[in-house]
């Protein structure tokens, strides 16, 4: 494979406010019940001490992919220039084994029976464009690149994090 | 989007006004999408999901499509369709036969959140003679007004940017404007170490992301002050040199925050005594300290009391416009374009005929202009007193939804002369109007330009207009030229308008629009500690005085005395509370509030919007669980929940990050969504309208300086006796 694209999300820097299901939704026109991107809430603790973390998840676009395994159509393939995992609705008859395989919940299934996900937004990417959750999350808790970009980002990250903890503790 | 046709235009998604920039995609001529305007400085291409809601908003079904005159009664919601010069010609003649009979104040106007044409309101307003521009009373003129007669400064915001600490108090910073600057700004501040202190009675997401969590009861943020204040002064974390230097009243101040100990402050608000004195400690003790001070403040007889004692704890723990602190604005290099409010022709005898002053009338004009309060001005209808308005307008403002006490609103509304709805979609209280007119969305029109502080764009039409309507800025000038105003309106031409505001910047609309995504100003280099200036702004009263008479901060208000009020802040109850009203416990046993916004709706609209109602699909009573469960009430059950003055109906949302003794709602519901089939809710009692659970004695529930309506009263709740959605006209 040439590069394989992916998404990188900071949870610390996550706000949960949606903005980025709705550009997701909005851009590929998802019908009522189907997310392609979902953020979710999760509370923890207890009265006073308490918290609340979100997730923003879509497809990851494994390098491995359960789905492509489990499809008796080859439906689903990962394209070997970007690794972006996409489905064929023409092939797909929504038997959802898919669903079953895919470790995260992924796969959906609208109106017509067929299975739908995050395509990494492949036709903005093959422009040269960011992915549309991407672009409008207004804390930037969404990176895209490839893995190679996105792997050497967190560690710079993770490492400003650590050298700044240290520098308070002294 | 492969061959969609880019528009560089605002969103239109939220208020007030100066929105962010987008590129509208149209495809065919049909608006699909939005994408972000990476261009300007305000969202820098970023945008929140009401921003992509757009498209699903301006073709909703709920649109208005023509003018309309009401046949039949009052209150039956039937209409016949009028022209546009049919409804203007009505609207026009009422008002000139009623400036004769009763006098051009017999007109009141209903504030919008603020947005660009409400300036072309008060143009109306002060063309025809009548003061009465009404607020809300429970929104940023409530603290602006505090902060100004206190600082001189009537919004000096948290620097973010260099803070070490940032206190949110009665905020929701992030829902409250998700793509603006500042979200960025304090993730990175988090990130950088920043501590973050939440000051809320529940803990909404956002500021969820606070590593403390201070969860004070409604309505007490005052008494949180004043015992923050005791800390301060008794343990000497004040900046000496700054009090002695720059404060008016400091030793008057240390007499009279004695008996507000932490321990007195804890039966009150329901923080412990020791986590006052902690986050006291740490914010007179952190050199780069901020207070991101909101709304939640505004709702409580106290109001004026909270926010006086903030700014005065903001003035002398030495963290006023200092960095990291609570800075006041340098502005940019652009100059402001010309306001068409005609500001100039304000006298006092215009400031004596206001019906309803929103602040005593000494205090008159305040930064915006001259002011009534929305309900004082249908109070009026129904006593008489000091006159009745004759004609309401509501433009783009709902009073049922956006004010206190829908139950008087609505008996005010029958009996009403003329009551004229100006809006993009049905309101609320629409049935009782005599005309209704349509206006534009924000996609359906070229105009006005916008401004921030340092970034001005024209704005471009998206799509033509999907009915019989013009603008809302068009409906003005036509309307004051049909009255014979059209002096003051340009003879109805909106290019001659925008070209008189855009004089100071040297150029016209036409220049304007060269730009496609506007221009940007260099901003003018932050400069901290401007107290000799800032300490003697001028007041926007008739008389120029300054704010702070003695040029300092003005911990004794001297202004505010010579009125008769009080010159030092001061603790004073909600209506109904724990503490206060010990004895209506037995039957309403839980403190109630509501809050103003949330991740993807505001105000009173946008719940028709489906793509948004997928994510918050049901008005929602947040309680703690363990609260829920001793009633035998399970997540997402209906519930029944009733104050002293009305009841709700709502689905039980359980959260572990609100106050055990408390319970809250989202303000501004009751439209239903067609697409999902989702029904509306009733507008009084046995809805989901928190406005009619407060009391609305002028005696009791009002701040006497600043007009704020109560949000605060005692409740019980319990399961519905029927459970599932309530469909059209079938109460469960």
């Amino acid at each position: 494979m040439v590069k394989q694209y992916g998404f990188d999300f900071d949870p610390a820097r996550c706000v949960q406010c949606h903005a980025c299901e709705m550009a997701c939704k909005t851009l590929h026109s998802a019908e009522r019940g189907v997310r392609w991107r979902r953020v979710v809430g999760i509370w923890s603790g207890t009265f006073p001490a308490i918290a609340n973390r979100s997730v923003s998840f879509s497809c990851v676009h494994c390098g491995n992919p359960p789905c492509v395994a489990a499809c008796p159509q080859g439906a689903i393939r990962k394209r070997p220039e970007d690794g972006i995992v996409v489905v064929d609705q023409e092939k797909c008859f929504g038997c959802h084994l898919c669903l079953m395989a895919c470790p995260f919940g992924v796969p959906q299934f609208g109106a017509n029976g067929k299975m739908q996900k995050c395509d990494l937004c492949v036709d903005l990417v093959t422009q040269g464009k960011e992915p549309a959750c991407v672009a409008t999350c207004p804390a930037e808790a969404l990176r895209f690149g490839t893995l190679q970009e996105l792997s050497e980002e967190a560690t710079r990250r993770s490492v400003r994090r650590i050298a700044e903890k240290s520098d308070t503790a002294r | 989007m492969i061959g969609s046709h880019l528009i560089p235009t605002f969103c239109g998604m939220c208020g007030p006004s100066a929105g962010c920039g987008i590129y509208a995609h149209v495809l065919n001529g049909k608006f699909i999408r939005i994408e972000g305007m990476k261009e300007c400085p305000l969202n820098r291409g970023r945008n929140c999901p009401k921003a992509h809601a757009a498209p699903e908003w301006v073709y909703s079904p709920d649109r208005l499509r023509y003018p309309m005159r009401r046949k039949g009664k009052k209150g039956e919601g039937r209409f016949e369709r009028i022209t546009w010069d049919e409804a203007l010609d009505t609207i026009a003649a009422t008002l000139k036969d009623q400036k004769d009979k009763f006098g051009p104040e017999s007109l009141a106007i209903l504030s919008p959140a603020r947005r660009s044409y409400s300036d072309y309101l008060y143009r109306f307003l002060m063309a025809h003679g009548s003061p009465n521009y009404c607020h809300s009373g429970i929104c940023a003129m409530q603290n602006a007004f505090s902060f100004a007669y206190t600082l001189g400064a009537a919004r000096p915001e948290a620097d973010y940017e260099k803070s070490d600490l940032i206190i949110i108090w009665g905020k929701q910073p992030v829902y409250s404007g998700a793509s603006k600057g500042s979200t960025r700004l304090l993730v990175e501040a988090k990130e950088r170490g920043a501590r973050i202190v939440a000051i809320k009675p529940s803990l909404e997401p956002d500021a969820a992301l606070a590593e403390i969590w201070v969860p004070i009861r409604p309505g007490t943020d005052a008494a949180l002050a004043l015992a923050m204040l005791n800390v301060i002064v008794r343990e000497g974390l004040f900046d000496a040199d700054f009090v002695s230097q720059w404060c008016y009243g400091f030793e008057e101040l240390t007499r009279h925050v004695q008996k507000y100990t932490p321990a007195w402050a804890e039966q009150i608000t329901g923080v412990p005594e020791d986590q006052i004195h902690d986050v006291a400690r740490l914010y007179g003790t952190t050199k780069c300290a901020a207070i991101d001070y909101g709304n939640g403040l505004e709702h409580a007889p106290s109001a004026s009391d909270a926010a006086r004692s903030i700014a005065i704890l903001i003035a002398i723990t030495g963290h006023f416009d200092r960095l990291g602190g609570n800075v006041v604005a340098v502005g940019s290099t652009m100059p402001l374009p010309k306001s068409v409010h005609l500001k100039e022709r304000y006298t006092e005898e215009w400031v004596d005929k206001l019906v309803a002053p929103e602040f005593p009338k000494p205090f008159q004009p305040f930064i915006e202009g001259t002011s009534s309060t929305y309900f004082g001005a249908f109070e009026s209808v129904l006593t008489g007193k000091p006159y009745p308005v004759r004609t309401i307008i509501a433009p783009g403002t709902q009073p049922t939804v956006s004010t206190r006490g829908s139950k008087r609103v609505v008996e005010a509304l029958q009996k009403l002369d003329f009551f004229v709805v100006i809006d993009v979609m049905g309101t609320a209280e629409m049935a009782y109007a005599d005309v209704v007119v349509p206006v534009a969305t924000p996609y359906e029109t070229d105009h006005p330009f916008e401004f921030t502080s340092n970034w001005i764009m024209a704005r471009n039409k998206v799509i033509e207009p999907l009915g019989e309507y013009k603008s809302m800025y068009e409906l003005w000038l036509d309307l004051g030229v049909r009255m014979g105003y059209g002096d003051d309106f340009w003879n109805g031409s909106m290019e001659a308008s925008q070209n008189e505001q855009l004089a100071p910047l040297g150029m016209t609309i036409d220049d304007l629009r060269v730009h496609p995504t506007g221009i940007v100003y260099p901003g003018k280099p932050m400069a901290y500690e401007k107290y000799a200036q800032v300490f003697s702004t001028p007041s926007p009263l008739l008389k120029n005085r300054p704010f702070l008479p003695q040029g300092k901060v003005a911990i004794y208000n001297t202004t505010f005395e010579g009125e008769g009020f009080s010159p030092l802040p001061g603790w004073r109850e909600p209506i109904e509370s724990l503490t206060a009203t010990p004895k209506l416990l037995q039957a309403y046993p839980l403190v109630f509030s509501d809050f103003h916004t949330s991740k993807v709706y505001n105000a009173g609209w946008l719940r028709n919007v489906p793509y948004l109602r997928e994510i918050l699909p049901f008005p929602t009573i947040h309680m703690h669980p363990d609260t829920a469960s001793v009633r035998g009430i399970g997540e997402g059950d209906w519930v029944i929940v009733e104050s002293p003055h009305g009841w709700m109906r709502l689905k039980a949302e359980l959260v572990p990050g609100i106050r055990p003794d408390t319970v809250m709602a989202l303000h501004g519901w009751w439209q239903g969504c067609q697409e999902l089939g989702l029904a509306g809710f009733p507008i009084l009692d046995g809805g989901a309208n928190t406005n009619n659970m407060y009391c609305v004695d002028p005696d009791k529930a009002f701040d006497p300086l600043v007009t704020a309506m109560s949000s605060q009263t005692l409740v019980e709740v319990r399961k519905a006796p029927r459970q599932g959605e309530a469909t059209e006209g079938k109460p469960v």
